[in-house]
């Protein structure tokens, strides 16, 4: 076999990224629930014969980053590589096993060329809910993972083509909302069947050897310029803490995210030894999380596009203790994972501010904002319905920080408020930006958002998992630190606000009570008192500011 | 196509007139002969109008008819998208329920670019300062939860008034449901403000997803002042040069309106680019009896893909135009940045790239001469020898070949210590691929094979790269049309009137849901025939189509499914299972799917120009030059178009040249000239390395 050109590589790229995006839209046009099908929370990623990522259908980093980990833990430690046979499919949502918390559930499939290994088609699908104690699998109150949902260990869901379907009932029967969660599962494995499609013309075109050739050189490729871009980020120990604001039972311990950047010429190694231990409640990382997280947030700082495959990750390297808020051990429970997740992104961007500061934005509201109302309507029905949301971005070296837009770990589209009210027995008061909440700055921090919503069922019961209620998304160069969020509730025929914790359980509500989420508003970025005059007045005109 | 004025002084004729960016196209239809007339004048950006009546003048004295014996003038127009793009857009202001203001800031706030450090620019067409919070709420169901006060409205008019707005966008909560608040809204402001002009949501895009249709009639309302303007000044000119022939804009959906539709709905217009393209594919899908095609459009910038199947082009409900969604129907269209223009070049680690960047028009490809150093893929086409320097845009441009190769050479064959040839084929090859990936993501959506598609192709670069893009795909056939270069305004003659009308039936597709269907179908069909009446389309050409728009509960996503009447539903729902079927690989026959919307398009059927066949040359070719193919040089014929022998079969390797377009037939493709005018390019079997 002759060697690879630049141009073949780019050609056999280019079908591995459509390979991705193909499997994207299968999952999006066929998807059922609003999780996935407005707010998009899955992703898709096609890996080498050995399980390396090396193409995906842009969408969420949180996901994709830890896809792979999830892939090589399954492969080294549950289902060895030489078990995987054409036609099947291996499935988990274990995150002591690779995955990240119940809800999203991990499936790969191997594809095969004249008998031999050639590629993995992966997809990871946000579900609805997998039971537990909460609606939506988030259960504030959880101390051990067996009180957040059915856990799915590493198994063959498919087996040569054919579904296990004992398994598959009992997922249905473990969650609360089985037509959602099987359109969905349906969805994710007919989409897995397109990629592998996909991926098996290729093989049969470039043949598994050039094909292996080519992943190969195309995650060099993605190793090489990722460590181009380390080296111009002068050597040295770079250190920043950020905090999450508690894990919604121990309401007085505040959880340090501390992270120690170590440059050295083109590798990077982000220590994280002296970040809390791993907490009661819902909050904690494992392992593949934390790792996720921190090439999230190097890939954010050095503001420079790096093909996103396993070669980019391979200059970063994670440490965090075992025990600890970011390498959890079993059975700690880990459904609002993202708190500490969105935080390692933070201090992570943090510590590389020190390096490059010319480079590296104020922190962003950093919260992913999770919230269910399972609502009881009066037909003795039940609904689930679950949004998520997001806020301001920290205002950037060069101009603010992006209103109401998704950033960081996570990237989400909202709901449409038409959509809720036609599906569920809600009727929402308020969606707008929230005046000044940006920190202020010579770059000014993005705006948070408030929705505001009314249950219209006879009863309901309402979750959260959010933060940044006391801990503000930080500013940086003499950036003022963007607006806290807040919860607040309001009892039918009640003038009385009462302010809610960031982790909420279980609260019941009745006909007419309505709730409102105020998310945070990015840091600023250099000291206000350089801002110029002409934006300070933009900013009243407009009502950013008042 | 021709340039003799051949037309006598009794008959009538057609005329459509595109207008793009440079050139005003004109295409000319003798209704007698059937035989057309191609003209391009430079486009007058200031007033497009002007370009126009220029264009006729001079259609006129070389074609030799007068302005009464137009029958009838079909306009497309890129006004409106300029507009939007170049924010030529008046002062304009928003009016929602109070307490979703920002919706229309907020978008769906998912960004593209997933590890980007700075945040992607997002086109807000109204600023926080000129929206307004109503008082008032209609729910889901259509009834009304808080009252409209009309003193609110009041005291809102003269806050337009405060604030400079010439044009207000009215998108009030579940407005689609039941438009009375909306439309109490428009009637007090204008009885308050009669000069403000007012699109409410509901009449503009009644559909449920409060953003995209909040989204879409600000568009409307922004384009009113800009589009209602123009068509003033279009109608004055045209009537003070004695042209009196009904005029009809081509709308997104690839039918035409008349003016005044236009005018209250120009939002319509947006996407109107690809509709003549499209309908000219159409059309030859007919003519030649090949109902599957791919259509391709590849300009200096952009691949512009669309699809007809089973004869009919593929429409989508909602589009783009600078990040700013548009819910209605139009031509489904999938653009890539691949063009003539498209950059090459390498990266730090080896890795060798084409596109999406663009040299554009200015400075334009090395070999332009114009300050562009960057290697394009028009730099690689004459380094390949496959364009011929000296008959660029049939040699009214000359290239620099020395550019391109010198530009090819430095960017790319250098740091990947490649051939200057081996690289210059690659950066087509890459180039290839991108198309490719385009056209198979754009059928894949759909559960459809390249297999079983012929591929069309257009635009100035388009020729040189569609059988090797077809090739790729497994396709076995290509098409050349004629008059590549003014096709878009040769579609046009063909298209009909279309008014499409839509009403939002969230319920269960099942026998409750037959008498609200009934009732709503009445309402509509009388609608639309009212309009096509106003229209001056006589009874029998009149015909309306029906669509439902099916999911399962829960879905994002709905399925245009053909519907009836009220009696037909069950066998509708049993076609939305197939077609889920077909598309996803999976449906669900025991689920009662859910409508989302009844849609109706009105038709005015215009009357059919006839076809006549081109005149046959000598088929000698105007001599040999080099190109490079398949890794090696090959001496290949270059023939003319007009000289083509029509019905002769021809085997590649060859080289087709016409004015704005260059024809590569690789070695192992055929061809043959078709007597209507098409060139026809099938793939040799069993000749495949």
């Amino acid at each position: 076999m002759s060697s690879l050109n630049a141009v073949q590589i780019e050609i056999i790229r280019n079908a591995l990224v459509s390979a991705a995006e193909e499997m994207s839209v299968t999952i999006w046009r066929t998807s059922r629930s609003s999780v996935v099908r407005e707010i998009l929370d899955y992703s898709t990623c096609v890996f080498d014969a050995n399980g390396q990522s090396v193409a995906q259908a842009a969408r969420m980093p949180v996901h994709l980053n830890s896809m792979a980990a999830c892939l090589e833990d399954l492969i080294n430690h549950h289902i060895p590589i030489t078990e995987w046979h054409d036609g099947d499919v291996i499935i988990t949502n274990d995150p002591y096993s690779g995955g990240q918390h119940l809800p999203d559930i991990q499936t790969f499939r191997p594809v095969f060329h004249e008998g031999r290994r050639i590629a993995i088609a992966g997809i990871l699908v946000h579900h609805l809910d997998v039971g537990g104690g909460a609606p939506g699998s988030y259960y504030a109150e959880a101390t051990e993972i067996y009180q957040e949902g059915l856990c799915i260990p590493p198994l063959k869901i498919v087996e040569g083509g054919k579904r296990n379907e004992a398994v598959v009932k009992m997922l249905l029967a473990n969650t609360r909302e089985p037509v959602n969660v099987g359109g969905d599962f349906s969805s994710q494995l007919a989409a897995l069947e397109t990629g592998a499609l996909t991926l098996q013309r290729i093989g049969k075109r470039y043949g598994a050897e050039r094909l292996a050739n080519a992943c190969e050189r195309i995650q060099a490729a993605s190793e090489t310029q990722t460590r181009a871009v380390f080296a111009e980020i002068p050597n040295g120990v770079y250190e920043f803490e950020d905090f999450v604001d508690d894990d919604g039972i121990e309401l007085d311990r505040k959880l340090r995210i501390n992270a120690r950047l170590i440059v050295d010429d083109d590798s990077v190694e982000v220590d994280l030894s002296q970040s809390s231990s791993q907490a009661k409640g819902p909050v904690n990382c494992t392992f593949n999380m934390t790792r996720s997280a921190v090439i999230c947030g190097a890939l954010m700082a050095i503001g420079r596009e790096v093909p996103a495959n396993a070669g980019c990750y391979r200059p970063i390297s994670v440490i965090a203790p075992l025990g600890s808020v970011v390498n959890a051990r079993h059975p700690a429970p880990v459904a609002n994972r993202m708190a500490v997740g969105h935080r390692i992104v933070n201090a992570v961007m943090g510590a590389f501010a020190q390096a490059v500061p010319e480079r590296v934005p104020a922190s962003y509201y950093g919260v992913s904002y999770a919230y269910a109302l399972s609502a009881n309507n009066a037909d003795g029905s039940r609904q689930v319905y679950f949004d998520l949301e997001c806020g301001g971005w920290g205002g950037h070296p060069d101009g603010d920080g992006a209103n109401g837009f998704s950033c960081g770990f996570h990237n989400i589209s909202n709901t449409p408020i038409e959509m809720i009210e036609n599906d569920y027995p809600l009727t929402f008061l308020r969606y707008g930006l929230v005046p000044n909440s940006g920190g202020e700055g010579k770059s000014r921090g993005g705006l948070g958002l408030v929705r505001e919503f009314r249950l219209d069922a006879p009863e309901g019961t309402f979750a959260a998992n959010l933060d940044r209620f006391k801990i503000a998304p930080y500013g940086l160069e003499g950036g003022e630190p963007g607006r806290v969020g807040q919860l607040i509730m309001r009892r039918s025929g009640s003038d009385t606000e009462e302010i809610l914790a960031s982790k909420v359980a279980g609260l019941n509500m009745k006909t007419g009570d309505i709730i409102r989420l105020e998310t945070a508003g990015g840091g600023g970025h250099g000291n206000p008192k350089d801002r110029s005059k002409s934006d300070i007045s933009d900013d009243l005109f407009e009502g950013y500011t008042t | 196509m021709s340039t003799k004025p051949t037309t006598s002084q009794s008959s009538s004729v057609r005329i459509a007139v595109d207008i793009g960016g440079t050139f005003t196209d004109l295409q000319i239809l003798n209704e007698a002969t059937g035989i057309n007339y191609a003209h391009k004048t430079p486009t007058t950006p200031s007033d497009p109008s002007e370009g126009l009546l220029t264009g006729l003048q001079e259609a006129a004295e070389l074609f030799s008819f007068s302005f009464d014996q137009i029958s009838i003038l079909i306009h497309g127009t890129t006004i409106a998208t300029n507009a939007v793009l170049e924010r030529k857009l008046p002062t304009g202001a928003l009016i929602t329920t109070a307490g979703f203001e920002d919706v229309l800031e907020i978008g769906r706030h998912l960004r593209t670019h997933v590890y980007a450090n700075k945040a992607e620019e997002r086109t807000l067409l109204i600023p926080r300062s000129r929206r307004f919070g109503l008082k008032e709420r209609t729910k889901a169901d259509g009834s009304i939860e808080c009252a409209l006060n009309d003193d609110y409205i009041k005291a809102l008019a003269q806050q337009l008034t405060d604030c400079g707005a010439e044009t207000v966008a009215v998108s009030l909560l579940h407005s689609y449901a039941n438009p009375e608040h909306e439309r109490r809204v428009a009637q007090i402001i204008e009885q308050c403000l009669p000069q403000m002009r007012i699109s409410i949501s509901s009449d503009i895009s009644p559909e449920f997803r409060e953003f995209e249709r909040t989204s879409t009639t600000v568009l409307n309302a922004l384009l009113m002042p800009v589009v209602g303007d123009y068509l003033k000044r279009l109608e004055a000119r045209l009537t003070d040069h004695g042209l009196t022939a009904p005029v009809y804009l081509v709308q997104s959906n690839g039918g035409v309106a008349t003016p005044k539709m236009a005018a209250r709905h120009p939002a319509r217009l947006l996407l109107s680019g690809p509709s003549g393209g499209a309908k000219a594919a159409e059309t030859i899908a007919h003519r030649l009896g090949s109902l599957n095609l791919v259509a391709v459009d590849m300009g200096g910038t952009s691949y512009d893909v669309s699809l007809v199947e089973d004869g009919r082009v593929h429409q989508v409900n909602q589009g783009e135009v600078d990040g700013c969604p548009v819910r209605l129907p139009m031509v489904e269209m999938r653009t890539i940045g691949a063009g003539g223009g498209s950059i090459a070049g390498t990266d730090t680690a080896g890795g060798l790239y084409v596109g999406p960047e663009s040299a554009g028009a200015a400075p334009g490809p090395a070999c332009y001469d114009r300050g562009g150093k960057r290697p394009t893929v028009t730099d690689a086409n004459v380094t390949l020898g496959r364009i011929d320097p000296l008959h660029f845009l049939g040699g009214a441009m000359r290239l620099n070949a020395t550019a391109a190769q010198q530009a090819v050479t430095t960017d790319v064959a250098v740091p990947l210590k490649l051939d200057l040839e081996e690289t210059a084929e690659g950066i087509a090859q890459i180039a290839v691929a991108h198309m490719a990936s385009a056209i198979r993501l754009s059928l894949f959506e759909k559960g459809l094979d390249p297999e079983d598609f012929a591929l069309i192709s257009f635009g100035g670069a388009g020729g040189l790269h569609a059988c090797d893009t077809a090739k790729e795909l497994d396709m076995k056939q290509v098409i050349f049309p004629s008059d590549p270069g003014t096709l878009s305004a040769w579609g046009m003659l063909y298209a009909d009137i279309a008014h499409d009308l839509t009403s939002a039936q969230l319920m269960n597709a099942d026998a409750g849901a037959k008498e609200e269907l009934a009732k709503t179908i009445a309402i509509l069909s009388a609608e639309g025939l009212k309009r096509l009446s106003a229209d001056g389309i006589a009874e029998k050409d009149q015909k309306l189509a029906y669509t439902l728009d099916l999911r399962y509960r829960g879905q994002a996503y709905e399925i245009a499914t053909p519907f009836i009447n009220t009696d037909d539903l069950e066998s509708a729902v049993a076609t939305f299972h197939e077609l889920h079927q077909a598309q996803f690989a999976h449906s669900d026959t025991s689920a009662t799917p859910e409508i989302i919307n009844l849609r109706m398009s009105a038709i005015g059927t215009l009357a059919k120009p006839k076809t006549n066949n081109i005149a046959s040359g000598d088929g000698k070719p105007r001599g040999h030059r080099r190109i490079y193919s398949q890794s090696r040089w090959h001496d290949v014929p270059i023939i003319e178009r007009a000289s083509l022998e029509t019905g002769t079969l021809l085997y590649g390797p060859l080289i087709i040249e016409e004015a704005h377009s260059t024809i590569l037939v690789p070695h192992d493709w055929s061809l043959t000239p078709e007597a209507t005018g098409e060139l026809i390019a099938n793939v040799c079997i069993g000749d495949d390395t």
